[in-house]
C-alpha cells in the first residue's frame, strides 16, 4: 500500500506493510514525520487524512485528546493503513541526512534480567541483526499479547550492537510493566522498532554536558555518558549528572557511576539527589566518588549549577512533573536556549 | 473599528501572563513586561496548548509543550519556533486595557513583520485584498509571476510541475504566509508551481515590481526583507540539518 504525506514544504510518497503504524512508515522510508514519544501520548504525530482509510490500534491512546477525529486528524504512531493513504500533517517535513540511522522492526530475546532495587528491573534484548543507534535514543517494544509500544531508552552505546540494556520501573496498572514484573520472562521474543528519539549526544557536540535524571530517566544518560566518556569527551570539557531518586535504596548504577567518575576525575561530576530521605552516613564512605545531596534533583542541580551554564548542552529526562521542574529551571534560571536542551516527551 | 474592553492592568501581575477574553469573545493572552502590556493569540501556533500554561520571565515567552520561544515585546520567534505569535496591539487608558485595531495579514507577515511603518503603509496600499472560492486555481506552471500573495485567511496548497508529472508542494495555512515570491525575482520570472485554494480563502495580492520599487526607497526594510526572503527560500530547499 502506498502512503502519499502532504506536509508543509513538499509531498512524500513511501509504501507500508498491513497493520505497519504510519509513522513507523515513513520513519523507515527516512522520511523525518514529527513525532516525539512515538507511543500514543504527546499528539506530536497528528495527521489529517485526506483519503483512504485507516484502523486505529488503540483508540483510548492519552495522546488522543490533541485529535479532532470529526476533521479526520489522527495519531501516526497509531493508526495503519488500509488501502492506499494520503495524509496532510501541516509541519516542514524533511527527508533524513543521509548517514542518519534509519529506524527499523526488528526482534529481540530477553535476556539477564535482574532486579536493581525493590522496583527496578535491568534486561536486555538480543537482537537478530546488531542495530545503530545514538546515545540518548529509545527504542519501542511489545510484548507478546499486548497491543500497541512502550518506549524505553537504551543504557549502553556502542557501534554495531547486538544487545540492547534497558532499565523498566514496576508501575502497577502498566501493561509492559506488569507483563515483565509477572512472571519469568527470560527468553520471551519481544517486537520492536527503533531507535528514535532526539536527545541524542554524539562528539561533534562540543559542549559541556549537563544531564539531569530522575529514576528509570537515568537509562538514556548512562548511554550518553558512556559514549562521551569512551570518546574522551571530558578532556575537553566539563560533565554533571544529577541522578534524582526517592532514597539511597532506590538508587542504582552507583558502582557503574563511579566507574564513569575514575575516568574522567576532575571533569565528570556526579550527584545522587535523594527527595524523600536524608543522605545515610555511610554513603559516602561506599562511594567516594559520588555527592550526595537531599532535595528534589532539579533543586539539587539548581544549587549546584549556579554561575556554571556557559556553553551547556542539557539532558533531561524522567517522570514528566520532574522534567517540567527541570526545563523551569533550564530556561529561567540558566537560560538556556531552546535548543541546548534535550529531552523526549513522553506526556 | 471600535475599541474592546480587555481587563485591568493589575488582572495581570507584573512579569506574569493571563489568557483573557475580550470584550466580543476574543480571547488572547495578556503579558505584562515589567509593567508594559502585550496581547497575542491565546494558543501556541504550533499545537494548540495554551500560552498562559508557558514560561515565562518577562522578556522571553516559551511555551511548555515543546519550548518555542518568542520575544514577549515582538512576538519574534527565538530559538526553534517556526513562525512568530499574532500580536494584538493594545492601549492603556488609565488602568483599563483595550484592544485596539487588529493587524493586517501583512503585518504579521513572515517577510514584512517589523520593517518601518511608514514603507509597511506604502505595501498596504498597494495591496489588492481579494477572495477565493475553494477549487479556484490562483496560477499556473510558465505564469508570469507578476504577484506576491500573502495569505490572510484559508488554505492554499501547491503542485510542482506540469500534467501528470506533478508532485505535491506543500501548503500555507497561516495568516501572513507569502508565496508567489518568484514575483521578486530580477528578470522576467514565471511561476514553476500551480497555486489552488483548498478552501475559500482571502489574499492580498501585491505587484513584485511594486513591492520592489518601495522596498528602494527604503534599502533598512529592503534589506530585512531579502535576508527573511533568502530563509525562507531555503526552508523549502533545505534538509532539517538538526540532530
Amino acid at each position: 500500500m502506498r502512503v502519499q504525506v502532504n506536509a508543509r514544504n513538499r509531498g512524500y510518497q513511501f509504501d507500508t506493510q498491513p497493520g505497519e503504524k504510519v509513522l513507523y512508515a515513513g520513519l523507515r522510508a527516512g522520511i523525518e514525520l514529527p513525532y516525539e514519544c512515538g507511543t500514543g501520548t504527546c499528539g506530536t504525530c497528528k495527521a489529517r487524512a485526506v483519503s483512504g482509510r485507516l484502523r486505529d490500534g488503540w483508540p483510548q491512546a492519552p495522546g488522543r485528546k490533541f485529535v479532532k477525529p470529526e476533521l479526520g486528524e489522527f495519531l501516526m504512531c497509531q493508526c495503519a493503513a488500509e488501502d492506499d493513504l494520503t495524509l496532510e500533517v501541516s509541519k516542514f517535513v524533511y527527508a533524513a541526512e543521509p548517514g542518519a540511522y534509519a529506524p527499523a522492526a526488528c526482534a529481540g530475546v530477553l535476556r539477564g534480567a535482574r532486579m536493581l532495587t525493590h522496583d527496578v528491573m535491568q534486561f536486555a534484548l538480543e537482537l537478530d541483526q546488531p542495530r545503530e543507534f545514538d546515545a540518548g535514543q529509545f527504542i519501542v517494544v511489545a510484548a507478546p499479547g499486548l497491543e500497541g509500544y512502550r518506549a524505553y531508552s537504551m543504557v549502553n552505546y556502542e557501534r554495531g550492537a547486538r544487545r540492547l540494556d534497558f532499565v523498566v520501573k514496576r508501575k502497577p496498572g502498566g501493561g509492559f510493566s506488569d507483563w515483565l514484573f509477572g512472571a519469568d520472562r527470560v527468553g520471551a521474543r519481544l517486537a520492536l522498532f527503533g531507535p528514535l528519539g532526539k536527545a541524542t549526544f554524539y562528539p561533534g557536540v562540543d559542549r559541556n554536558i549537563l544531564c539531569i535524571a530522575g529514576g528509570s530517566g537515568i537509562a538514556g544518560m548512562m548511554s550518553i555518558l558512556s559514549h562521551a566518556v569512551e570518546e574522551r569527551h571530558f578532556e575537553r570539557r566539563q560533565g554533571w549528572l544529577f541522578f534524582g531518586v526517592r532514597a539511597l535504596s532506590d538508587a542504582f548504577y552507583l558502582q557503574e557511576l563511579s566507574d564513569l567518575c575514575a575516568r574522567c576525575p576532575e571533569r565528570l561530576a556526579i550527584t545522587i539527589a535523594l527527595s524523600d530521605a536524608d543522605v545515610p552516613g555511610s554513603a559516602a564512605r561506599d562511594w567516594p566518588a559520588l555527592a550526595f545531596a537531599r532535595g528534589l534533583v532539579h533543586e539539587v542541580a539548581k544549587r549546584a549549577m549556579t554561575g556554571k551554564y556557559r556553553n551547556v548542552r542539557a539532558y533531561v529526562a524522567g517522570p514528566p512533573p520532574a522534567v517540567d521542574a527541570a526545563l523551569r529551571v533550564l530556561l529561567l534560571e540558566a537560560k538556556l536556549t531552546a535548543d541546548n536542551i534535550r529531552y523526549d516527551k513522553f506526556s | 473599528m471600535t475599541k474592546r474592553y480587555v481587563c485591568r492592568t493589575t488582572d495581570v501581575p507584573v512579569n506574569g501572563l493571563r489568557e483573557i477574553e475580550a470584550e466580543g469573545g476574543l480571547k488572547l493572552l495578556v503579558a505584562n513586561a515589567a509593567g508594559e502590556f502585550f496581547g497575542y493569540q491565546a494558543v501556541c501556533p504550533h499545537q494548540d496548548v495554551p500560552l498562559c500554561e508557558g514560561l515565562y520571565d518577562g522578556s522571553v515567552l516559551t511555551c511548555h509543550m515543546h519550548l518555542w520561544q518568542w520575544d514577549i515585546r515582538t512576538g519574534a520567534p527565538i530559538g526553534i519556533a517556526e513562525v512568530p505569535l499574532e500580536k494584538y496591539p493594545l492601549a492603556l487608558e488609565g488602568d483599563a486595557i483595550y484592544l485596539g485595531d487588529q493587524t493586517t495579514a501583512l503585518d504579521v507577515g513572515e517577510l514584512f513583520n517589523g520593517i518601518s511603518p511608514d514603507t509597511l503603509a506604502k505595501l498596504a496600499a498597494l495591496a489588492r485584498r481579494e477572495t477565493y472560492e475553494g477549487g479556484s486555481v490562483l496560477y499556473r506552471p510558465g505564469d508570469p509571476a507578476d504577484d506576491i500573495f500573502v495569505l490572510d485567511t484559508g488554505r492554499v496548497s501547491f503542485l510542482v510541475g506540469r500534467d501528470d508529472r506533478t508532485s505535491p508542494g506543500g501548503f500555507m495555512l497561516r495568516k501572513g504566509e507569502v508565496f508567489g515570491w518568484a514575483a521578486l525575482l530580477e528578470g522576467n520570472p514565471v511561476r514553476i508551481a500551480s497555486a489552488r485554494c483548498l478552501e475559500a480563502s482571502a489574499l492580498l495580492r501585491i505587484t513584485g515590481t511594486d513591492v520592489l520599487k518601495a522596498l528602494e526607497q527604503d534599502p533598512a526594510a529592503g534589506y530585512v526583507v531579502m535576508r527573511r526572503l533568502a530563509g525562507l527560500i531555503a526552508r523549502y530547499l533545505a534538509s532539517s540539518g538538526a540532530k
